[in-house]
């Protein structure tokens, strides 16, 4: 029962932290003018949609893997562009990719719970 | 999914293999996309900005104002850092204001002239502001949105206006 509910809480909040990311990309391409701004827009509706695809549960190991691995992806691609061109270094992507990187350790945690435990759906 | 290899693979595997590829392709998307479009970062743009005025009588032509904003268009790239110096060289007492289009607005300091030396004052996140025979000002934005944008003196209109290009 306790492996379920801590199951249940890493979900949640993997789910209220892709909201808070992708609401975070959405605003960072409506603010924030200067190139890739369209593409903030992409990653943010996709990190809204990872959020309902976590929230219903479907194929869990597969789906949150896959999100952890996008959360990488666009980690990786920010650091490396803004180590390359100076861009993103602003007070909303710091915050941005700290939720993110929260984002990162609360789906590794929600991969290996549900590795070991029954599904709760 | 457990009799296939993905389930057969430890957690540690599996989260290790997908960190792995994951922050590898994204260092190498963005290389890519860097070397393809060769992209500079937004950059701090500074103008000096004048009246001008133009060699005619106003009351022989219609009483259509003379004076001018020079340069009359600047031009910067979106994302940039936009820092007018912006100065009333009238000598006539004469004032001029600086007006921006919707949704621009900037922040505003607005230094004396030869009577009332040093800062007169500041105003964040404006429109417009005044400016007397002698004074300056420096004015910032951030041009966060692509188009042509006017920026004009409301006294001296229709021939006081410029034109703010941001390239998007």
């Amino acid at each position: 029962m306790e492996a379920l509910n801590r199951l249940k809480f890493l979900r949640w909040s993997a789910v209220a932290l892709l909201l808070v990311t992708g609401i975070f990309d959405l605003y960072y391409g409506n603010s924030f003018a200067g190139f890739y701004e369209n593409l903030w827009y992409v990653m943010g509706g996709i990190y809204i949609f990872a959020a309902l695809v976590i929230a219903s549960n479907i194929e869990p190991h597969f789906s949150q893997l896959t999100v952890f691995a996008y959360t990488l992806f666009l980690w990786s691609l920010w650091a490396t562009v803004a180590l390359e061109t100076g861009t993103g270094l602003d007070a909303v992507a710091y915050a941005d990719k700290a939720v993110e990187a929260i984002l990162a350790v609360n789906m590794v945690l929600l991969f290996r719970s549900s590795r070991i435990s029954l599904n709760p759906r | 999914m457990t009799g296939s290899g993905f389930g057969k693979l430890s957690s540690a595997k599996l989260l290790a293999a997908a960190a792995l590829i994951a922050i590898s392709s994204g260092a190498v998307v963005s290389l890519s996309v860097g070397y393809v479009v060769h992209y500079s970062a937004p950059a701090t743009r500074t103008f000096y900005l004048f009246d001008g005025t133009l060699p005619f009588s106003e009351p022989t032509f219609y009483n259509i104002p003379h004076d001018t904003f020079v340069p009359d268009t600047i031009t910067v790239d979106k994302g940039d850092h936009v820092v007018i110096h912006y100065i009333n060289i009238e000598d006539v007492s004469e004032s001029h204001t600086f007006t921006m289009d919707l949704p621009y607005k900037f922040d505003a300091t607005l230094y004396g002239n030869a009577t009332q030396q040093g800062v007169v004052g500041t105003y964040p996140n404006v429109g417009n502001i005044v400016l007397s025979q002698g004074q300056n000002a420096t004015i910032t934005f951030t041009a966060s949105w692509a188009g042509t944008f006017r920026y004009l003196c409301e006294f001296h209109q229709p021939t006081m206006t410029g034109y703010l290009v941001v390239i998007g």
